[in-house]
């Protein structure tokens, strides 16, 4: 009987050894380390037309609106075909497809040079203008933002980009870029 | 004259199956066994429940550190006494990505050079999981528990990674649009200066310039005006680009890849390679 004890109690010992050793060899080193970080993107621009008319010239000036990313600007104005336009300005360039280009772009909180648009051909009482009749300069504006390349230098503006427009998606973000028209009328 | 013998009927003794020392060794096979499958499953337990304890208990002298731009920013080393302590810290990444005054530009190229140091004092395998995502930004104050904006596109985060297929390996099944997961083919040693650093797994970050396009448009009259208002669904919004570097140790590395990563790795003369 003591005999059999023994061999019980040896058979255990064997046993914790065993286990004992399996546990440290199950016990892994690791260890890790994390870090995070970004940037708020800020693409928003803001730009607005102001328009002054006098001696049958429009002046026109783009401002972009203070803390907005910078701009390019182009313009141009429709009026009847019998009062042709004439466009003077500093930094303004003709285009070929007759918008008038202003060559630097727009900071956030500048504005362009004036871009004065002369109205020729003044119709009088002997083209038989009358009283009351009127006709219309519309000028139009538009602006891109300004794109840079791998070094941070501003790229050309390209004005045929295509705009890709996600619909059905949540709008993050707050208005930007504006196309506008505004109507001038003489009589 | 016939002698009749007459046979004392005597009960027969069984027969032993096995002799008494084989019946006590099997026995205590069998205790040994119990303990072992007993010792197996709280194994499983510690690894898959509790990082922490796990942690506490298995961790010694190793360490890892994460590199930008040739400083540590984050780490966590553990003291070589076996105590329990550890040297920990948890940097910003791109604190340095602009001079005072400047704003991010998108489509400009900022260096961002990544790499993982081993600042313990074991050799060890590491891996690092990469995440990319957008976040809203109030007034572009940064508030980590801004909540993400999964319809804006990781891939408009361009962290270019480097030296891929020679050091560096994709684990393309773990690596999603967000996330990107990258072992080290090598054995990163301990205490070996330059050669405890690996090679650069990200040397460039570029925010892609074609946010800008991305847009959305809305008309409104107002007596003799049309206004169309764009509206840039990135304006106004954060990125975030977050690494997290894990460390293993060498020794018995794919058991230990297999325990605290999950990842089944084969290690053939310190190259490691990772098991479909």
């Amino acid at each position: 009987m003591m005999k059999k004890i023994r061999y019980a109690i040896a058979a255990l010992a064997v046993a914790a050894i065993m286990t004992a050793g399996l546990g440290q060899a199950w016990a892994y080193f690791t260890t890790y380390a994390a870090a995070e970080g970004g940037y708020t993107i800020n693409l928003g621009d803001r730009t607005e037309i102001t328009e002054g008319f006098s001696d049958w010239t429009k002046r026109v000036t783009v401002t972009n609106e203070a803390g907005a990313a910078p701009v390019y600007v182009r313009v141009k104005a429709f009026g009847p075909s019998t009062c042709p336009l004439t466009y003077t300005g500093s930094g303004w360039t003709a285009g070929e497809d007759g918008y008038y280009y202003y060559g630097t772009p727009v900071p956030g909180g500048g504005n362009t040079e004036v871009l004065n648009i002369v109205i020729n051909n003044i119709p009088t009482k002997e083209d038989g203008l009358e009283v009351g009749d009127q006709f219309n300069v519309i000028v139009i504006y538009e602006s891109t933002p300004v794109l840079y390349d791998e070094g941070g230098n501003p790229l050309p503006a390209d004005w045929n980009a295509t705009l890709d427009v996600v619909t059905g998606t949540e709008v993050v973000g707050t208005p930007e870029t504006e196309s506008g028209e505004e109507g001038g009328g003489a009589s | 004259m016939k002698k009749l013998i007459m046979k004392k009927p005597t009960m027969k003794k069984p027969k032993r199956l096995l002799p008494p020392m084989a019946i006590y060794g099997l026995f205590a096979l069998a205790v040994v066994m119990l303990f072992s499958s007993s010792i197996g499953g709280a194994r499983a337990a510690l690894t898959y429940y509790s990082e922490t304890y796990s942690s506490r208990v298995q961790m010694y002298s190793i360490g890892v550190s994460l590199l930008e731009n040739g400083n540590p920013v984050s780490w966590r080393n553990y003291d070589s006494a076996g105590n329990g302590k550890w040297d920990e810290e948890t940097g910003e990444l791109l604190t340095g990505l602009l001079s005072d005054g400047e704003s991010l530009t998108p489509g400009k190229t900022y260096r961002e050079e990544l790499c993982v140091e081993n600042t313990g004092s074991i050799n060890q395998y590491v891996r690092v999981r990469i995440y990319k995502y957008w976040v809203d930004s109030v007034d572009g104050k940064d508030d980590k528990s801004s909540e993400r904006l999964r319809t804006l596109s990781p891939d408009m985060i361009d962290l270019h990674l480097v030296n891929l297929g020679t050091d560096w390996i994709e684990d393309t099944q773990a690596s999603t649009e967000e996330r990107t997961v990258l072992y080290y083919n090598k054995v990163l040693p301990a205490e070996a200066g330059e050669a405890s650093r690996t090679p650069l797994f990200a040397d460039q970050l570029t925010i892609d310039g074609e946010l800008a396009k991305k847009v959305s448009q809305t008309e409104s009259a107002n007596g003799k005006y049309t206004t169309i208002t764009t509206t840039y669904l990135y304006n106004g919004v954060k990125f975030v680009v977050k690494a997290e570097v894990d460390a293993v140790q060498e020794h018995n590395a794919e058991d230990a890849i297999l325990s605290a990563w999950g990842r089944k790795v084969s290690v053939d003369g310190g190259t490691l390679r990772l098991v479909d």
